[in-house]
């Protein structure tokens, strides 16, 4: 029954999807101890285009290497996303791969704002400022998310390198 | 038909029943063709390591699934803290002994990652920092993102290769050894490192020397010691060998040092 729809229909059903699991992951969550009911419904648009949304913010303010700069963001991002979920389920934890995938590429958007604003101004304490206040926003929302998926004995094995991802992206666009 | 012994002698033409004594039962050996990565490491530094019976579960696509790397990741918090803290105390070389039950790959991983995103960060605040205080803005300073690039591939292939190549020599000399037991080995003998990187952003430069040779010193000799315990006794060219490992890591200390903490001004 979606083949006959108009485009226009199936592009704003997604659109709404996504803002729906921003919303939930990113701004309110009210699964937050839950981490198999949060993104009931998830999908790979929302991050797919966080990722490339860094990315091309990321290139278009680099100085030299512009395209360089691009692969290596999108790159680290994916890869490490993936790494990220491959970590969580190696030991031990109980995640559904792709929703894991789409929680890690949701939880950047705070860094592309953060990314947007450095690139509009230039003060090095605003920057740093801002992009201190946007990693401790992801750091929010990704937390209890891959906290409570293993074991509470290994908990800081899992969240050590989602915070090591971020904090990297975080002074990529800082710099 | 006279000479023959009597096996059930006289039933003309049939084959004889089985008696007793050739009633060898035919035993199936526990066949030696181990496709499955982990159980082919046996050996002084793992035959305590007993896994969960997870052969029989993949059989040769073992090496596609990603559950049957799970027993490499059997660690904790506190076990990852502590052979953390083993890997700094170069001198008592029983790092193997201490890891031979239960050997991990996130250390090693991890390990290696924070090394390259730690070294990448801290060699650009290096340049900048030693751009800011030399000379007052002549040139434009710019993020060099090929650190990050090069960094991966020299931690991750040192890492990821040299244990590897080292398996296979110990292995021709007739050593026993497990290949997870060597990534893990190298693996936390990088770690220190990762504090070095920190103090080499001071833009002094007998300073950085000092705490490059100093770091590289102790690893190396972690790496050594802990090889020359396992080595030792099982063939005459561990001295050969031990040195090479000692020097290689020396060596990657001074790539470190010059690739990312030494500032040209072209």
């Amino acid at each position: 029954s979606t083949l006959t729809e108009p485009v226009s229909v199936t592009l704003a059903r997604d659109a709404r999807r996504v803002a729906n699991n921003l919303q939930q992951i990113v701004v309110f969550n009210s699964n937050r101890n839950d981490p198999a009911r949060t993104l009931r419904d998830w999908d790979l648009w929302g991050p797919f285009f966080f990722i490339i949304a860094l990315s091309c913010i990321l290139s278009s303010t680099a100085s030299t290497n512009k395209s360089t700069v691009f692969a290596v963001v999108f790159a680290v991002l994916s890869a490490g996303a993936v790494s990220l979920t491959m970590n969580v389920v190696l030991l031990g934890g109980k995640l559904n791969f792709l929703q894991s995938l789409s929680v890690l590429g949701y939880c950047l958007f705070p860094l592309d704002i953060g990314a947007i604003l450095c690139a509009a101004y230039s003060g090095k304490l605003y920057r740093s400022a801002m992009i201190f206040a946007t990693l401790l926003w992801s750091s929010w929302s990704v937390y209890p998310f891959v906290s409570t998926a293993v074991r509470p004995s290994r908990k800081a094995l899992a969240v050590y390198p989602v915070f090591l991802m971020y904090i990297s992206m975080g002074l990529l666009v800082l710099a | 038909m006279s000479g023959y012994s009597t096996i059930g002698g006289d039933v003309s033409g049939s084959v004889p029943a089985a008696a007793g004594a050739d009633h060898v039962a035919l035993q199936f050996q526990d066949s030696n063709l181990q496709t499955f990565p982990p159980t082919d490491a046996r050996g002084k530094l793992t035959d305590t390591f007993s896994r969960p019976a997870e052969p029989e579960q993949f059989g040769w696509h073992g090496y596609f699934n990603l559950l049957s790397y799970r027993p490499y990741f059997n660690v904790d918090t506190s076990d990852v803290v502590q052979r953390v803290g083993d890997s700094l105390v170069p001198f008592k070389g029983d790092f193997v002994e201490k890891t031979a039950t239960n050997p991990d790959m996130y250390g090693p991983f991890w390990i290696c990652t924070t090394l390259i995103f730690v070294t990448a960060a801290l060699g650009n605040f290096a340049a900048y920092l030693a751009h800011k205080t030399s000379s007052a803005g002549d040139t434009n300073w710019h993020y060099d993102i090929n650190k990050v690039s090069w960094s991966a591939g020299l931690f991750y292939g040192y890492v990821g290769l040299l244990p590897l190549g080292l398996y296979f020599v110990l292995k021709y000399l007739g050593v026993a050894t497990g290949l997870v037991q060597l990534w893990c080995l190298y693996g936390y003998s990088l770690f220190i490192f990762i504090p070095t990187s920190f103090l080499s952003v001071v833009p002094v430069e007998k300073f950085k020397w000092a705490v490059v040779a100093a770091a590289a010193g102790l690893s190396a000799t972690f790496l050594a010691l802990n090889l020359r315990t396992h080595i030792k006794t099982a063939s005459e060219r561990w001295f050969l060998i031990v040195c090479g490992c000692f020097v290689l890591q020396l060596g990657l200390g001074l790539l470190m040092k010059l690739y990312f903490f030494t500032v040209q001004f072209s």
